[in-house]
């Protein structure tokens, strides 16, 4: 299993982790189902339409709330949380490591920048506890949902808002502007489900972010990524889900200059956006990468779940070798 | 493979068939689906909710336009920060792609077999 890598979250970060995820996918899913209703209009749908949809989103928002608080507290009152603070401050290095991953990818530097090394490998001193984009998640992630959270909670009572701005389009302006805001998250969360599903060493999943660090050994790492066999399936579904993420990407970017927001477009032209079938295609396959993080993110637990129970198994029997059978290696 | 001496043999399917299996199944869901609709499926013809003022879709009365202009700029200014963001969260798609390429370049490559005391999985053997 030294695909585990080092472990890097502690079990509640994994578990929060993983909630946050679920709550995010569920944002994204009721609210680009209305933001996007020209290309998702079965997703609206199949959640039971408008009303149905805003309803979830709110209870969605509401989680996301709970868990931001949680989080919050959490880091500023222990000191395991404090101790963090230190590790996502963006350094020189991060800089350095940016532009050698470009070099890496041109062919033009021979291995990764230690900042940039999803794989730890040998010593886990000589690599951070966040890469440079992992830092990088931390940071925009954390704007985007304190962000997204106060504006989603200014168009939580639009008529609440129309008392201050005195217009009902005035308080839809500001629901265009928060599913704008999710849109910088949704192109990030996509980028996230590739960089850490998608990783040669680890596909299909990094499970260090579902594996507490305390139930992995620090020994099992050691040598390199040329000891690793490469799964048979890697080029096939990478190149399969790149193809998918870039196309997701660009065309929820390119949906959000079109799709501002119906039902109010900037200016009084109204259609409810433009139906293309590319960009139909092509929002659709972004969903279905987040749909893939969301199997992922089950998947991922699953793996903790069998590596606790085969961990347990393992150290309680420390002797059942002795009697001339061998012990089980951890070769699934 | 040796682990799987003891257990028993099953008659199982060949991959071609089950690939054909897949695609007769998708034809026959995308077939019915079209004959369903009155052979007439467009691609957002399907269930549609009206999604114009005019077919009564969501928020219709909220229609007038927007007449704030700082909340206008506001959502001028998302909009570049979504492309410029989209931009850039596309060069690191491809960045790390391409990286990712490279390290499963530098890996043991499926089927070839180590002589090495190293397991199948890259583990060490115990």
């Amino acid at each position: 299993m030294t695909s585990l890598d080092h472990g890097k979250f502690t079990r509640v970060t994994t578990t929060f982790h993983s909630l946050l995820g679920l709550d995010v996918f569920l944002l994204f899913f009721t609210g680009y189902s209305l933001t996007f209703n020209d290309e998702l209009w079965w997703m609206l749908s199949l959640m039971g339409g408008p009303q149905s949809v805003t309803a979830l989103h709110r209870a969605a928002g509401f989680g996301l709330i709970a868990l931001i608080g949680f989080w919050a507290t959490l880091m500023i009152t222990t000191d395991t949380g404090r101790s963090n603070f230190r590790e996502i401050i963006p350094t020189g290095d991060d800089v350095k490591a940016f532009i050698q991953d470009v070099q890496f990818a041109l062919g033009n530097a021979d291995e990764r920048h230690p900042n940039a090394k999803q794989f730890a490998g040998g010593d886990p001193d000589e690599i951070p506890l966040l890469s440079y984009i992992g830092k990088g998640v931390v940071f925009i992630f954390a704007a985007e949902l304190f962000l997204l959270t106060i504006s989603g909670l200014l168009i939580w009572s639009k008529t609440g808002l129309m008392q201050y701005f005195g217009t009902k389009t005035a308080a839809m302006g500001f629901v265009v502007f928060h599913g704008l805001l999710g849109v910088i998250m949704l192109m990030g969360v996509m980028l996230h489900i590739f960089e850490h599903g998608l990783h040669p060493a680890f596909y299909p999943v990094e499970p260090k972010a579902y594996i507490p660090r305390e139930l992995i050994p620090e020994t099992h790492a050691d040598g390199g990524i040329e000891d690793l066999t490469l799964s048979p399936s890697w080029s096939t579904v990478t190149a399969i889900m790149g193809i998918l993420t870039v196309v997701g990407i660009t065309s929820v970017m390119i949906g959000s200059v079109f799709d501002e927001g119906y039902p109010v477009p900037r200016e009084i032209s109204i259609g409810g956006g433009p139906e293309s079938l590319l960009l139909t295609i092509g929002i659709n396959a972004g969903m279905f990468v987040l749909f893939v993080g969301l199997v992922l993110s089950m998947y991922g637990n699953l793996l903790r779940v069998r590596w606790e129970r085969q961990l347990e198994e393992e150290r309680s029997q420390p002797t059942a070798a002795a009697d001339g059978g061998h012990p089980e290696s951890d070769d699934d | 493979m040796s682990y799987q001496d003891d257990l028993p043999e099953t008659k199982g399917y060949s991959k071609v068939s089950v690939v054909i299996s897949a695609v007769a199944g998708l034809a026959l869901a995308v077939v019915s689906v079209w004959w369903a609709a009155g052979t007439a499926v467009f691609y957002e013809g399907l269930f549609r909710v009206s999604p114009t003022v005019a077919g009564g879709g969501i928020g219709t009365d909220w229609v007038v336009g927007n007449t704030v202009p700082w909340l206008d700029f506001l959502v001028a200014i998302i909009h570049a920060a979504d492309v410029l963001m989209g931009l850039f969260i596309l060069l690191m798609v491809f960045i790390h792609w391409a990286a990712f390429r490279r390290l499963a370049g530098q890996m043991q490559q499926p089927g070839e077999r180590s002589t090495e005391a190293v397991a199948t999985d890259g583990g060490e053997t115990e």
